[in-house]
């Protein structure tokens, strides 16, 4: 039965991989995410297929979405929704804002004032928004893929670490391949519309997926060099802070979910070295470097000083 | 947040206080050498490092250390008044010592600190070289080895004592080495010398006596030598120890006189006995003997009347075997000048003396023997013996004789030459030690100041030079007990000498000093004086001492005790896992063929890699990289899973070979 609900989700993969050519790699790390229930973070320049790729994962899963371009003048209200006075009722209406869906694309997050900005972070946190003294649950599941520019654009307020840190994962896209180019070329922009790719599964398999994925056994040697990684962050100068708790709970549940993603029913370390980059990115910073733009660096450091064969 | 490393040089708080310890440990067998003000410094050096310690004080600003560095040199130009002797070299590297503290602060600042303070430790050496010492200062360079390791530890750590366990570790492989050093390690002479200072040195006899000399050294308990006998020592009234013979007399003073080059001729009856000496350092020339030394050693050469003058004086602790003639017959022929040297006396001095001498020699129908016992028998009817005698006049002899009619050994010595020199009867003083006190469980004479004894040689037609002394006529328990067993009620008895050598002079505390005694002297001898018995062992050892031969014996003990200190420290980073074993040996296998496994590469990666290069080893490899990874990250059973890896790897080393 995980057999072919692994097969559905690596079948949801390829038609992805349709949608957006050569990325496949950028794609699996995006569904595992989804699949251990995180929000993604994805930062590139503009025109690279975020967007795409957040219908394109929206609309294989069959979830519904909405979409908020986030500009400077956004307020929270725009998000959350309003209360209106309904003069033929003699009450307040509340018309709920894009967030009342299951997934939400922000597009291009850091655009927007840290006002608006939290007002989000925290409905993604909590899962519930409350307005005038009235909570309100959002729908299961709900996953915010949110878009940003780097940050050396004009024009953005960079998201403080403590944000970052809500993201499961933060991914590039980056230029596609050569081929990959030409291809999409070849193509032209006829399958970048959504209503081109069918839903393969349904919100509720995608919940039994999850909880599939969180049955992935970990052995205790596999956290160990779990705990050793997240160490490291902690006691190399070369960081200027390392990765929190949070973030170690966070690499050991998308390791399991890549591990499954991959068929398979344990973790082994490979897993953990694939999703280490997108899950541990974000969360570290280099000791020299405030602006944060050396994540590649510091982990291919932290995988070449960490022994994965480290007995104990 | 992660700690940020400041002050990366800068030693913990502890270290500060190990440094204090340390200096304090160095400087503390110095005390007495050392002039107050120095000792006062230090002191006031570590209070104000302690309230810097504590916060209440800052550094001092670099004008008042100026001050007190030029306040330092003139005390110390002043208290040594530009004389460069040992002490004041100790005390300026003591005021260095002392002055450092205050500046500690930084790594560097109590490296330097530490390397003076060892210095400092081995300069207390140049005073003091007794076993209580030597242990002690194994222990003062223990804290100085603990202040070093403390220097070097994490500053955030404060743990007082793990430095000093840690000096421990480090000084416990030492002590054998040190040891084998002791034993083979050849004995340089010194490049150069430093002299002492002179004022330190020792009462002893001296070139010449008057009356009063001897008396005074029973004043002091400090050690004159010691005699080491194979068998038994000779009975307490033959132990006469002779250092020098005094021959010209002035009215009042007795001095060695011009001495002959020919030694006196010596016919030995009977047995020798044969015996080592330990002298102690005395800053003078001669060395002791007991009566007649047959032959001089090495050190010394024998003068006309048979005493052991050395070549130079004696400024260390030496060590000589010397053998005795215990029955002789002393110059028998002497020529007539000799004669009428021996016996030459001022004739306006002592009148009274002279007189009595020429009255007692006619009653004696000139016969010296007779008058010999009349003025023996004269001494033992009135005369008492004292420590303390009364001071004597220009006349010295007449005022002993008719006056004061008490003295000490010299004053009776003195009496009686001088009188048989009034009838013309050859005869002279002789200086030196007598009796001494056994220490059975060692077989030695212990020879004290106090011991310190003047006797009267007289010579006789047909049996050369005669021992005689008068004392035993006043006195005899003098020559029968030990000086220190007659004397220990008088009031002058070592009143010079420290409190603690005093007591003790009976029951268990005598037992316990002489215990303490032996000990000290059997240091001195095997371990002060080591080079001695170095030579002869090392030749029994090794036959005919050439470089090679002594390069491979410092090799091999050197090379045991840093093999056995690597294996302590690389050994114990053996694997203890099998499995872990054999897969270093696999990868030690690989790594000769310049295969090396990436850090993050798990096994399965690094036979992936390998596929695409050496297909062949790959094939080997992944059997054990997909066993390995079913052990480590799959729900198994260990112990059976183990096993199966452990036969995949053994499989995989046979392939490989």
């Amino acid at each position: 039965m995980a057999d072919a609900l692994v097969k559905q989700v690596q079948l949801a993969c390829e038609k992805l991989d349709q949608v957006i050519l050569g990325k496949s790699q950028q794609i699996r790390l995006a569904v595992t995410c989804l699949l251990s229930s995180g929000h993604l973070l994805i930062e590139d320049l503009p025109g690279m297929g975020k967007t795409t790729l957040a219908h394109g994962l929206a609309s294989i899963f069959g979830l519904d979405d909405s979409r908020i371009q986030f500009t400077s003048d956004m307020l929270p209200a725009d998000i959350l929704g309003v209360s209106v006075f309904d003069a033929a009722s003699g009450g307040f209406v509340f018309h709920p804002g894009p967030i009342f869906t299951q997934l939400l694309l922000a597009d291009e997050i850091n655009r927007t004032t840290p006002k608006t900005q939290s007002a989000l972070l925290e409905a993604m946190e909590e899962g519930q928004v409350t307005q005038d003294g009235e909570t309100r649950y959002l729908p299961e599941p709900f996953f915010v893929i949110a878009t940003q520019n780097p940050l050396t654009q004009f024009g953005t307020f960079p998201l403080p670490e403590s944000q970052l840190d809500r993201f499961l994962m933060r991914i590039n896209l980056g230029y596609p391949s050569p081929e990959a180019e030409r291809a999409l070329l070849m193509r032209g922009d006829q399958y970048s519309r959504r209503d081109r790719v069918s839903a393969v599964m349904s919100p509720e398999t995608l919940a039994q997926a999850q909880k599939a994925c969180q049955s992935v056994h970990a052995s205790a040697d596999l956290i160990h060099y779990v705990q050793r990684l997240v160490q490291y962050t902690r006691d190399a100068d070369s960081f200027s802070y390392g990765v929190s708790p949070r973030g170690a709970l966070a690499l050991l549940r998308c390791a399991k979910s890549w591990a499954w993603l991959n068929d398979r029913q344990h973790v082994v370390p490979e897993d953990v070295q694939h999703v280490l980059e997108a899950v541990v990115g974000h969360r570290v910073r280099a000791a020299e470097d405030m602006a944060g733009h050396t994540a590649t660096r510091l982990v291919n450091e932290l995988l070449s000083s960490v022994d994965v064969m480290a007995s104990g | 947040m992660k700690r940020t490393q400041t002050g990366v040089d800068k030693i913990s708080r502890s270290a500060v206080i190990w440094q204090l310890i340390a200096c304090v440990a160095v400087v503390l067998p110095l005390f007495s050498w050392l002039p107050a003000w120095v000792l006062l410094l230090g002191l006031g050096c570590i209070g104000a490092r302690l309230m810097i310690h504590s916060g209440r004080w800052s550094f001092p600003h670099w004008s008042i250390r100026l001050v007190l560095v030029v306040a330092v040199g003139a005390g110390l130009l002043m208290t040594f008044n530009r004389d460069a002797s040992l002490n004041a070299m100790v005390a300026l590297l003591t005021v260095g010592l002392s002055l450092k503290l205050l500046e500690i602060y930084r790594r560097r600042d109590a490296l330097v600190l530490l390397y003076v303070a060892l210095f400092v430790a081995a300069s207390v050496f140049l005073f003091e070289q007794g076993i209580l010492v030597a242990i002690y200062m194994l222990f003062a360079v223990l804290l100085v080895i603990a202040a070093l390791v403390s220097v070097w530890q994490d500053p955030l750590r404060e743990e007082m004592l793990r430095p000093l366990k840690h000096a421990w570790r480090l000084l416990l492989p030492a002590f054998p080495l040190m040891l084998v050093l002791f034993f083979i390690f050849p004995r340089i002479g010194p490049l150069w010398s430093v002299e002492l200072d002179r004022s330190s040195a020792r009462t002893g006899l001296s070139e010449s006596m008057s009356p009063g000399d001897i008396s005074r050294l029973t004043r002091s308990d400090e050690l004159a030598f010691r005699a080491v006998f194979e068998g038994a020592p000779p009975a307490p009234a033959e132990r006469y120890w002779r250092a020098l013979v005094l021959s010209a007399f002035d009215g009042r003073e007795w001095t060695p006189g011009a001495s002959s080059s020919v030694v006196e001729e010596l016919n030995v009856i009977g047995e020798s006995i044969q015996y080592e000496i330990v002298q102690e350092r005395s800053n003078q020339r001669w060395l002791f003997a007991l009566d007649v030394p047959m032959l001089a050693p090495q050190q010394a050469r024998l003068t006309s009347p048979r005493t052991l003058l050395g070549h130079a004086e004696v400024s260390q602790r030496i060590q000589y075997s010397v053998e005795s003639a215990r029955q002789y017959q002393l110059g028998a022929e002497l020529t007539s000048d000799q004669l009428d040297f021996f016996s030459r006396i001022p004739a306006n001095s002592n009148p009274r003396s002279q007189a009595l001498a020429r009255q007692w020699f006619d009653e004696a129908d000139k016969d010296v023997s007779g008058l010999i016992n009349r003025i023996f028998r004269h001494f033992n009817e009135t005369f008492v013996y004292t420590l303390e005698p009364q001071p004597l006049g220009r006349h010295s002899v007449d005022d002993f004789l008719f006056q004061t009619q008490q003295g000490f050994c010299e004053h009776f010595a003195s009496a009686t030459a001088v009188l048989l020199r009034s009838v013309g009867v050859p005869s002279r003083i002789v200086t030196g030690y007598q009796g001494g006190e056994w220490n059975a469980s060692q077989n030695y004479l212990t020879l004290r100041q106090y011991d310190a004894h003047a006797w009267v040689e007289v010579w006789l037609e047909g049996q050369g030079w005669v021992r005689i002394d008068p004392t035993t006529a006043v006195a005899p328990e003098r020559i029968e007990m030990s000086a220190e067993q007659l004397f220990s009620g008088q009031a002058g008895f070592l009143a010079d000498s420290p409190f603690t050598s005093r007591i003790g002079r009976q029951g268990w505390l005598l037992q316990a000093r002489m215990q303490y005694d032996s000990l000290n002297f059997a240091w001195q001898r095997w371990v002060l004086n080591y080079h001695h018995q170095q030579q002869n062992l090392l030749q029994d050892w090794l036959g005919d001492l050439t470089p090679w031969k002594m390069i491979l014996v410092l090799l091999i003990p050197a090379s045991l005790i840093l093999g056995f200190i690597s294996w302590r420290l690389f050994g114990r980073r053996t694997i203890q896992d099998p499995i872990e074993r054999q897969l270093h040996k696999l990868f030690f296998k690989l790594e000769k063929q310049g295969l090396y496994r990436q850090p993050d590469e798990t096994l399965k990666r690094f036979s992936q890699r390998l596929e695409q290069t050496h297909p062949e080893l790959a094939m080997i490899l992944m059997p054990v990289a997909n066993t390995y990874e079913t052990l480590h990250y799959l729900p198994v059973d260990q112990a059976h899973q183990r096993k199966i890896l452990m036969d995949c790897i053994n499989q995989a080393l046979k392939q490989l070979k």
